[in-house]
């Protein structure tokens, strides 16, 4: 067999199948391009999702006219120099194979000047130069990407859908915008402007600028330090959640990267206070330093490694953690529709009702419950002590009221101004008051005394304070309470085991062995004895008594291969799904009369629990209705439109 | 407080309390039940709000065996637990004794157990009723009232009033209503004694069928009393107290209609068999919906649910008068409503497909009704 040397346009065609996936690739690697090259304003305009053409436009520090050739060669990179230099990468390139990869699959065509001098404009045509000829002294880099695939038809069948595409690029335009907020953006698609960003360094005005005003106003920003990492960014309120993971975006070191333990780590941070498969919106900057990164892994670079990377991951659930705690999470409820309105299944059959005549008699007011009267004095101490714990905190709250309504007032103006540039000012008033408002409060925010109305369709709860109207679902009220009483008892629980008369018995096989004998000890806390028994079998003479009958051995399979997954136990897990299943039976449910005194007694319970804004599941279990939401409702405050 | 008493009397009373008690609720002491040894016997009291029972056991009842040692009072929880220990218990005979911190002592033969107990003064305390009008019924009648119109309560608290049966007491009758607002069931009976005074109270459907379950039907009567929103109902032992529902009851007085077009009597157990069947049927479909088809001399049953299949019967019949007809209605309503005639000739007054129909008893006279509104088909 002969072994040749392929051609280089050979070689970059089969680098291009890596680096080069779909257009939105040529997109990452164009943009990031122009980031390295220092430029302050990328626009990138692209037509039929990039199938015919991708323009990236910079005004960076752009080639020489001399190196412009050479730029187009394997392995020809201005990002780093030495082997030294590979460890210590802050530039988001660095391969030196993105460019050739592009034009080995295009018609592609490169202006470039760097100041002072004239520039140059390059045709290529799958690799090839065509033309070469000097042009306008423009500073910064014009790259024009024609005809992608043309030479690789299987790749070019590959492609999705022309939204699909456009899904790609949108997404990687809103990455990258998002890790670099003093570069503006500027994302073009047949002539719509699909996303501009302003580029003052602004992350807040970035993510308005991506994923709406809206939630711009319900990002708090996160913080925490370490020897070697510092993490910083923003991270939506639990009121503000998508579907789906990928609204959080991590950034290392300017690059937007990939990490699954990362993003748990963020979602992790929230607690209970997320609904189940509901992710926030976040954007978290990772800096440290490049030695403890090896960014080198795979040719797009998503894909990092990071030493101690779980110290990483406590250090950024921490600072999620601490920003989103302080934060009263009543949600109003008027966000809290959401726009789909049901429809109702028109049916042809239709049960008549009686129609009533109604009594026309008024309802006499004056009759008084002796059951209530008797117990009148009870309830009135301890809405006095209740009084007295909220007066500590009056001034504090007047505060905050002041600060909130001219937050909303704030809200009103963004709302209607259309463009990015009106927001600016704004925001930045959004950012500072953000900031006072968490200097001032140093714990949570108390959850608010409420004075009880009654009950909506044997279900709901109106109580009203102050601030406005409140509804509360008494079922998820008290699911609320009593799992936060099954979950310390649960707690509690000794580890005593039950014998077996035959022991359990569990293979493993070698790795999956190994892993578990070197966690023995943290299986022995949580009462799980294992005795070596030949090479990877491990006998279990006793479980703990908590195991459900008849499911021991699953459970203790479970639990091992959830440790075998993520190097740690699940028993917290474990109990803290018997506390959801016990609280949620236990409690009222819905079309359930409740006495005042009996609604009385569940908010004052509901106060004391330590997070009365969720029931266990991740609903809601308190919806506001401002006083202003209320006076709008009646026009008693116009819009001012 | 220290007393001693027969397992099987006290049983018995724990019983009719616990009917009371919830394990749903956001009281927690509610889901005790409340023990108090006083001069007269031992009270057992038990409440989840809307319906509080209070039962005693009095010294001088012989077969309770019933000896106080100290008064006192104290609340045990939950209840279920507690009863649980006492069904349980190996004598004849059981000891109870509060000992400190409301620890509670239960002792009997050579079993001891120490429960922890709640402060008596915390539980909330049963309704005052100082009324002196007092009507006596007959239980098992009240009882059959009951029975009669609790079908018809709606459970949903979206309309409050509608979860109730409306008791209005007029001169030397009284009148039960109960209506979902798509049926309706009417009870009327007479009182002994005329107090003079007329009343309009709407009492929660449920607290109506506890009281049906412990109403003892070795009793001849027992007495009601009425105040502006709880009602007591009183046997020799045993108060029964309920919250009323606040709010009027609609005017149903004119629902009922005067005449109608088509007469059919038949018996109500074999109607009931054939609407049972049919909704055998209909309950696998998407529409809950059986026919009734009235010719000149036959009576049709049918079902069609075109997932699953067809229903046809032939109702055997009495007597028809009046105009063929035909109309659709809802399966449960109408087995609901005839389970309460039990076995007994009804007439059928039907006015139109789309006009409310009534069922009456034969023997009638207007005392006894049930109404149910059609579904209108296409």
């Amino acid at each position: 067999m002969r072994i040749s040397i392929l051609s280089p346009t050979l070689a970059n065609q089969i680098a291009a199948g890596e680096v080069i996936e779909r257009p939105a690739s040529v997109v990452k690697e164009l943009v990031e391009n122009a980031i390295d090259a220092k430029s302050t304003h990328i626009t990138v305009i692209v037509e039929e999702a990039g199938l015919n053409k991708i323009e990236v436009r910079d005004n960076g520090e752009g080639i020489p006219s001399a190196e412009v050739a050479r730029a187009f060669e394997r392995h020809a990179t201005s990002k780093i120099h030495s082997d030294e230099d590979l460890f210590r990468i802050r530039s988001l390139g660095f391969r030196g194979e993105a460019l050739p990869s592009i034009a080995s699959v295009s018609h592609m065509t490169i202006e470039t000047a760097v100041e002072g001098s004239n520039g140059k404009k390059m045709v290529l045509i799958g690799g090839e130069v065509v033309e070469d000829i000097s042009s306008s002294s423009r500073k910064g880099t014009r790259v024009v990407v024609e005809n992608i695939f043309f030479n690789t038809p299987a790749r070019l069948k590959y492609l999705k859908t022309l939204q699909t595409e456009l899904a790609h690029i949108t997404d990687i335009v809103n990455r990258l915008a998002l890790a670099h907020p003093t570069i503006s953006f500027h994302l073009i698609h047949d002539g719509n402007h699909l996303i501009k960003t302003p580029g003052n360094g602004e992350t807040r005005q970035a993510i308005a600028g991506i994923y709406g005003v809206d939630a711009g106003k319900k990002m708090r920003t996160i913080q925490n330090t370490n020897l070697n990492f510092s993490v910083a960014g923003f991270v939506s309120l639990p009121e503000l959640t998508r579907a789906s993971k990928r609204y959080i975006t991590l950034i290392v070191n300017g690059r937007y990267i990939n990490n699954f333990l990362l993003r748990n780590a963020v979602v992790k941070g929230y607690g209970s206070k997320l609904m189940v498969g509901r992710y926030p919106v976040a954007v978290v900057k990772i800096d440290m330093d490049p030695l403890l990164l090896d960014v080198n892994v795979h040719p797009t670079k998503q894909e990092i490694r990071i030493s101690d990377e779980k110290e990483l991951a406590r250090l950024v659930e921490e600072a999620v953690s601490k920003a989103i705690s302080p934060t009263r999470r009543i949600p109003n409820a008027l966000e809290n529709i959401t726009s789909g309105q049901s429809q109702h299944n028109k049916n042809t059959y239709h049960q008549e009702n009686i129609r009533f005549i109604e009594n026309n008699e008024l309802t006499d007011q004056n009759k008084l419950n002796y059951f209530k009267e008797n117990r009148k004095d009870e309830l009135d101490t301890t809405v006095d002590e209740s009084k007295a714990s909220i007066l500590v905190n009056k001034n504090n709250e007047e505060d905050h009221q002041k600060q909130d309504t001219s937050l909303s007032e704030q809200g009103e103006l963004t709302k209607r101004s259309e463009k990015i540039h009106d927001n600016e000012n704004t925001l930045a008033i959004v950012d500072r008051l953000m900031e006072n408002k968490a200097k001032k409060t140093d714990g949570e925010k108390p959850f608010p005394r409420l004075d009880y109305i009654g009950q909506m369709h044997g279900t709901y709860l109106i109580a009203q304070n102050e601030e406005g109207l409140f509804f509360i679902d008494q079922h998820a009220a008290q699911e609320r309470i009593k799992y936060e009483y099954y979950r310390s008892t649960i707690a509690e629980e000794g580890t005593v085991l039950q014998e077996l008369l035959t022991p359990i018995v569990l293979d493993y096989p070698v790795n999956d062995a190994l892993v578990i004998k070197e966690y023995k000890v943290t299986l022995e806390e949580a009462g799980i004895f294992l005795e070596d028994f030949g090479q990877n079998s491990f006998l279990m003479r006793a479980h703990p008594s908590w195991f459900k009958h008849g499911q021991e051995e699953d459970t203790v399979k479970e639990m091992i291969d959830f440790l075998l997954e993520k190097q740690e136990l699940s028993l917290a897990k474990f109990k803290e799904a018997t506390a959801i299943m016990m609280s949620c039976k236990r409690s009222i449910k819905a079309n359930h009369y409740l006495s005042d005194l009996e609604a009385r007694a569940l908010l004052e319970e509901l106060k004391q629990t330590k997070n009365p804004y969720n029931c266990p599941h991740g609903r809601p279990v308190i919806v506001h209705f401002s006083t202003i939401d209320m006076e709008k409702m009646f026009k008693r405050i116009q819009d001012p439109h | 407080m220290k007393f001693t008493i027969k397992r099987t009397v006290f049983l018995k009373s724990l019983a009719d309390v616990q009917l009371a008690i919830s394990s749903k609720t956001t009281i927690p002491i509610l889901t005790g039940i409340k023990l108090e040894a006083n001069d007269e016997g031992l009270k057992l009291v038990g409440s989840d709000g809307d319906i509080s029972i209070e039962t005693t056991i009095s010294s001088t009842d012989e077969a309770a065996e019933l000896v106080i040692e100290s008064t006192g009072a104290i609340v045990l929880q939950p209840a279920r637990f507690f009863s649980d220990i006492v069904k349980k218990l190996p004598d004849d005979t059981f000891t109870l004794e509060v000992l400190d911190r409301f620890q509670t002592a239960i002792t009997s033969s050579s079993s001891a157990f120490t429960i922890n107990g709640l402060d008596a003064n915390n539980y909330p305390r049963l309704p005052e009723i100082d009324s002196q009008e007092a009507f006596k019924l007959p239980v098992r009648l009240f009882k059959q009232v009951i029975k009669q119109t609790v079908i018809a309560v709606s459970s949903h608290e979206s309309r409050p009033i509608l979860t109730g049966v409306n008791l209005t007491i007029n001169e030397n009758q009284l009148k039960a209503v109960a209506t979902d607002s798509h049926r309706l069931s009417q009870r009327i009976i007479p009182l002994e004694t005329d107090q003079g005074k007329q009343y309009n109270i709407v009492i929660p459907g449920k607290s109506l069928q506890e009281l049906s379950r412990i109403l003892d039907d070795q009793l001849d009567d027992f007495e009601m009393f009425i105040t502006d929103n709880q009602v007591l109902f009183k046997t020799t032992n045993t108060f029964f107290y309920s919250r009323l529902l606040e709010g009027n009851y609609p005017d149903t007085s004119r629902l009922i209609p005067e005449n109608s077009a088509t007469q059919i009597t038949l018996d109500a157990t074999t109607f009931l068999g054939a609407v049972t069947r049919a909704s055998l049927l209909s309950h696998e479909g998407k529409n809950n919906v059986v026919k009734l088809t009235v010719k000149d001399n036959s009576v049709e049953i049918s079902g069609n649910s075109p997932e699953v299949g067809k229903v046809q019967e032939q109702v055997a019949f009495n007597s028809i008068k009046g105009e063929p007809l035909e109309l659709s209605f809802n399966p449960d309503y109408m087995k609901d409503a005839l389970n309460t005639f039990g076995p007994a000739e009804i007439t059928l007054h039907l006015i139109s497909p789309l006009r409310p129909f009534v069922l009456v008893p034969s023997e009638d006279n207007r005392e006894f009704i049930q109404l149910i509104t059609p579904i209108r088909t296409a």
